[in-house]
């Protein structure tokens, strides 16, 4: 059963659309999975439209520098919507609905599903090191990493710590660590404060998320620092 | 605000909606468009949502042209999707302010780091696209109707659309068979789609 989801404030965010395409990503991936979540985010999404689209609502957000809209500008910006409602009803253009496709990624002759939220991003080539492998998401988001990461059986990500934050959304197997046990659908966000050590038993597939190279703190695994940045 | 939304999320879904917006109307409006493309019930939808869109579009970008730009899109996409709009799967603001968030959405990242790959709809996909196309089709192949109207079709999009809904194949799939570019495949299935809906709207009245 899955025990960890994302934070409200978090939620908050995907719903209004401030969050990174890699984060956004990641809540859709979860709420595809976890009809508790779904339910939120359909009730507040409900609530945040209908706020939208309150006069009284809007109102209060009028403040002085939006005198783009004063009523000086607003027959000026009538004729440019009328303009607008000419020129968007003259297309014939009907959209089709979308036909549901399903993708597919190998990782060491193992089939997965793609979750459909990553359906149009673009993944780079896998690369290997021990029982993990990954493979890129594209998204080009700056210090934000996002990966595909896969543990073979018996496989693990030694202990570490990050300078910002890091999600894990399981997407196939179990893996635990010092806090416990982990399963498919769990929504796990870490910041700098967490130390874990990873471990998957049976394997597993995880969709992550870091915005700084993770960093290994124990021992011998300092020499493996270098690693760190290969996994995110 | 914050505690506000905490406290209403788990209320239910009908005392979400207030009395300020006159939801059916808009409702009527959207399936107006969706049947009979009609500019006088566009025109009404455009004049309740674009100002709103103008103005929580302008307070993402602090830029004028930006935020048409987002109200010529969404509205242009109400227009486009009016006859994707399920009612019983949500509000007709619910659905409006998806495809403005989406829009929204797409044109930051293209802004931020001049990306154009438009990730929004498959994070958040509208609610009437999770229906396939058989089961939405499903519903009207029971009266025959249907199978007429598709009938009156020219024979290049008649193929098309019966590739598409009935054997259940490919924009793709439909490209290699007929051995025809996608483009015209889509250009194809779109023409026959916009007449299919003139027709049975028309009999429907
Ligand atoms: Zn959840």
């Amino acid at each position: 059963m899955i025990k960890h989801h994302p934070s409200f404030e978090l939620i908050q965010s995907f719903v209004n659309g401030d969050l990174p395409a890699s984060l956004s990503a990641g809540i859709a991936i979860h709420a595809d999975m976890c009809p508790k979540c779904q339910q939120i985010i359909s009730q507040l999404t409900e609530q945040v439209a209908e706020n939208s689209f309150e006069e009284t609502f809007l109102d209060r957000f009028i403040v002085d520098d939006m005198s783009d809209f004063d009523d000086n500008n607003m027959s000026n910006n009538d004729l440019k919507f009328t303009d607008m409602i000419d020129n968007i009803t003259s297309s014939e253009e009907i959209a089709v609905a979308k036909t549901k496709v399903e993708k597919t990624i190998n990782f060491r002759e193992k089939t997965y599903q793609l979750p459909s939220a990553l359906h149009s991003m673009k993944l780079g080539k896998t690369a290997q090191i021990g029982k993990l492998s990954r493979a890129r998401v594209q998204l080009d988001e700056g210090e934000i990493h996002t990966t595909l990461l896969h543990i073979s059986p018996g496989g693990g990500v030694p202990e570490h710590t990050h300078k910002g934050f890091e999600l894990t959304v399981l997407l196939d197997g179990s893996f635990h660590d010092e806090q416990g046990e982990y399963v498919k659908g769990d929504f796990i966000m870490l910041d700098s404060s967490h130390q874990h050590h990873p471990i998957s038993i049976q394997g597993c597939l995880c969709y992550t998320v870091a915005n700084d190279a993770l960093h290994f703190t124990q021992g011998i695994n300092k020499l493996l620092n270098p690693i760190g940045a290969f996994i995110y | 605000m914050q505690t506000n939304l905490l406290s209403n999320v788990t209320s239910a879904k009908s005392t979400l909606m207030t009395d300020k917006i006159d939801h059916p109307q808009l409702c009527q409006w959207l399936d107006d468009v969706a049947t009979t493309r009609d500019k006088k019930a566009f025109t009404q939808l455009f004049q309740f949502f674009a100002p709103k869109i103008q103005r929580i579009a302008y307070g993402k970008f602090q830029n004028e042209t930006q935020a048409c730009e987002v109200v010529q899109e969404t509205m242009s996409n109400v227009w486009r999707k009016a006859h994707l709009f399920d009612a019983s799967k949500g509000a007709a603001t619910t659905w409006v302010y998806t495809v403005m968030r989406n829009v929204t959405f797409d044109m930051l990242r293209k802004i931020k780091g001049n990306r154009e790959d438009n990730l929004s709809d498959d994070i958040w996909p509208l609610a009437e696209q999770s229906i396939s196309n058989e089961e939405c089709f499903d519903d009207h192949l029971e009266n025959s109707q249907l199978l007429s109207v598709i009938d009156t079709l020219p024979e290049a999009q008649k193929q098309i659309v019966k590739g598409f809904y009935f054997m259940e194949m490919s924009q793709e799939q439909l490209a290699t068979h007929l051995n025809l570019p996608l483009g015209t495949i889509k250009s194809r299935l779109r023409l026959a789609l916009a007449k299919l809906k003139v027709q049975l709207g028309d009999n429907n009245d």
